[in-house]
């Protein structure tokens, strides 16, 4: 495990993913931007953040669940093949990175709108 | 003084000061010395790219005259029939370090007393350090009847000889859980590279006729070469126990000495003499020996277990040659216990390329190798044990969440999409 450091991991993603990475990298990267920028944008107009967290929490657990079901697949297996507790949780985390950026993509959006409506819209206890 | 303890002697009064040693950075050393690998696969390749980086002042030559690299451990999954004989083909030059030269023939002969190495155009390469990383050469004629041509014919699989072999192949395996009979499985007495292949194909195939609903149509029996199945204890009781319960046939101490393609016949040594059995499928691993440039050589084993077939002599924590202080095996051809997988080639890499590092900067070179080598066993589509092992036959797993004698689906995760960008990066000298 010592072996695993970032220098190494990053090398491994790169190898295993080539130009995909760079790609993946970028979408993170704009979804960390949505993200913040809407949350700055709830603060300044003084909504509440609430409703756009339970929209992302709900957008984000439906496509987890069902990346989640599509994750054996992409590895040539099936579900039968998950066989213990570590395999279900990994199966979960790596559905949770595409349902993470649903859940991110979702929260930006329901943010920027919520931003835009009147508090009586998103949020009546800070109007 | 000759040219090598002066090398040494100047790269030690050189050497650089304040060399980051730290666990990201690796150290570095300044010597101009003359460094030949000879091989271009993982191991090659691997020493290459970090030599390159450790020794930026040394003038490294790689000697191989192939110019496409196989991904070896992917083989299993070609034949499988889940990966294409393009998923395991790379080619050297993308992974050939800037600045290093490469001579794009063979070896012919490795001259250790005047240190030189000649290639198959008779140029001879002189160096102060030579790497041997042959690889190893597959023996199929030692099975009287069986030549390479035959895999994927007459029911004969093989998924050692190359990737269009792999997937000829599951070809055949597929073809016999079609039609039903008697499949035969097995390895060489010999040391061999990834010695959990055999089992592996046996595993798939037996999977393979379980999802077909042709399981009771076949008889599948695994010939093991001694009185175990894998040299681990644990690993040969586990799977013992694994074919038992999927109604897999284990006979012990019998190698496969001739086929017969025609009548579709096996004939194997075993203490009690030779036995025959008829076969409808058979998967055959060659015996495997060293290549021919090194079996002539002086560097050879020279008497005990790894004389037999040419494995060059090393000290087992340094890979170091006893007779040839300059001269280090690498991968496959390193004449030492186990360690004929590139998870072995991952882990002696560091090793040899940090102690010369450290031997030419003056310094004491201390690091070692403890025999790691790993086999992710896949047991069926979707499942494999995560096996890791050292010198010494004891389990030495890597994540401590991962338990290495249970079937899960994450090792076959890491097998299938996890081993192959760590094997490239370890080709650029990264992991």
């Amino acid at each position: 495990m010592e072996d695993f450091n970032p220098v190494t991991m990053f090398a491994i993603l790169r190898e295993s993913l080539g130009p995909w990475l760079w790609g993946l990298l970028l979408i993170a990267l704009v979804l960390v931007v949505g993200v913040v920028s809407a949350a700055m944008k709830l603060r300044s107009a003084r909504r509440s953040p609430k409703h756009p967290i339970i929209a992302a929490a709900l957008a984000g657990g439906v496509a987890t669940a069902i990346f989640f079901m599509l994750v054996p697949g992409w590895t040539m297996a099936t579900h039968a093949a998950l066989n213990g507790p570590v395999d279900y949780l990994v199966a979960i985390l790596i559905a949770f990175i595409p349902g993470g950026g649903i859940a991110a993509m979702v929260f930006s959006m329901a943010s920027w709108r919520c931003a835009r409506r009147t508090p009586a819209v998103c949020d009546k206890s800070m109007a | 003084m000759n040219r090598r303890q002066f090398l040494l002697t100047g790269a030690a009064l050189a050497a650089v000061n304040g060399i980051a040693l730290s666990n990201v950075r690796a150290a570095t050393s300044s010597a101009k010395a003359r460094i030949v690998i000879a091989g271009a696969g993982a191991a090659g390749l691997a020493l290459a790219s970090r030599l390159r980086r450790q020794m930026p002042q040394a003038a490294i030559t790689v000697i191989d005259e192939k110019t496409a690299h196989h991904f070896q451990p992917g083989f299993t999954l070609v034949g499988a029939g889940l990966w294409s004989p393009d998923d395991v083909t790379f080619r050297n030059a993308d992974f050939m370090p800037s600045g290093a030269d490469w001579i794009t023939e063979a070896v012919a002969e490795f001259d250790a007393d005047s240190n030189t190495v000649a290639t198959s155009s008779g140029r001879r390469v002189p160096y102060d350090f030579l790497f041997v990383a042959t690889g190893l050469a597959l023996d199929y004629e030692r099975i009287e009847g069986m030549d390479r041509s035959l895999i994927g014919t007459n029911g004969i699989a093989s998924i050692y000889a190359n990737p269009p072999a792999a997937a000829a192949s599951f070809r055949a395996i597929d073809a016999f859980v079609d039609q039903g009979g008697v499949g035969l499985f097995g390895r060489p007495t010999t040391e061999m590279k990834c010695a959990g292949a055999p089992l592996k194909v046996t595993f798939i195939t037996d999977d393979l006729a379980r999802r077909k609903g042709r399981r009771s149509a076949v008889k599948l029996v695994y010939n093991a070469h001694n009185p175990t199945v894998f040299s681990v204890p644990p690993v040969h009781d586990r799977v013992t126990q694994m074919f038992a319960a999927r109604d897999i046939a284990v006979n012990f101490s019998h190698v496969l000495k001739a086929i017969d393609p025609g009548a579709k016949r096996a004939t194997y040594e075993t203490p009690e003499g030779v036995v025959t059995f008829d076969y409808d499928f058979i998967h055959v691993v060659p015996p495997m020996r060293a290549p021919d440039a090194v079996m002539n050589s002086p560097l050879p084993w020279q008497h005990g277990p790894l004389a037999t077939d040419g494995w060059v002599e090393a000290e087992k924590a340094t890979l170091r040659h006893p007779r040839y202080a300059n001269v280090f095996a690498v991968g496959d051809i390193a004449g030492v216990p186990r360690g004929k997988t590139a998870a072995s080639v991952k882990w002696q890499a560091p090793v040899v390329v940090d102690n010369l590092v450290a031997e030419t900067s003056g310094k004491e070179p201390l690091a070692t190798y403890n025999g790691y080598t790993s086999c992710p066993m896949v047991t069926a589509y979707g499942k494999a044990m995560l096996i890791e092992f050292d010198y010494d036959g004891n389990l030495t797993p890597s994540f401590p969440f991962i338990s290495p004698l249970e079937e899960l689906w994450i090792s076959w995760l890491i097998e299938e999409k996890g081993l192959k960008g760590a094997y490239r990066a370890m080709l650029r000298g990264l992991a």
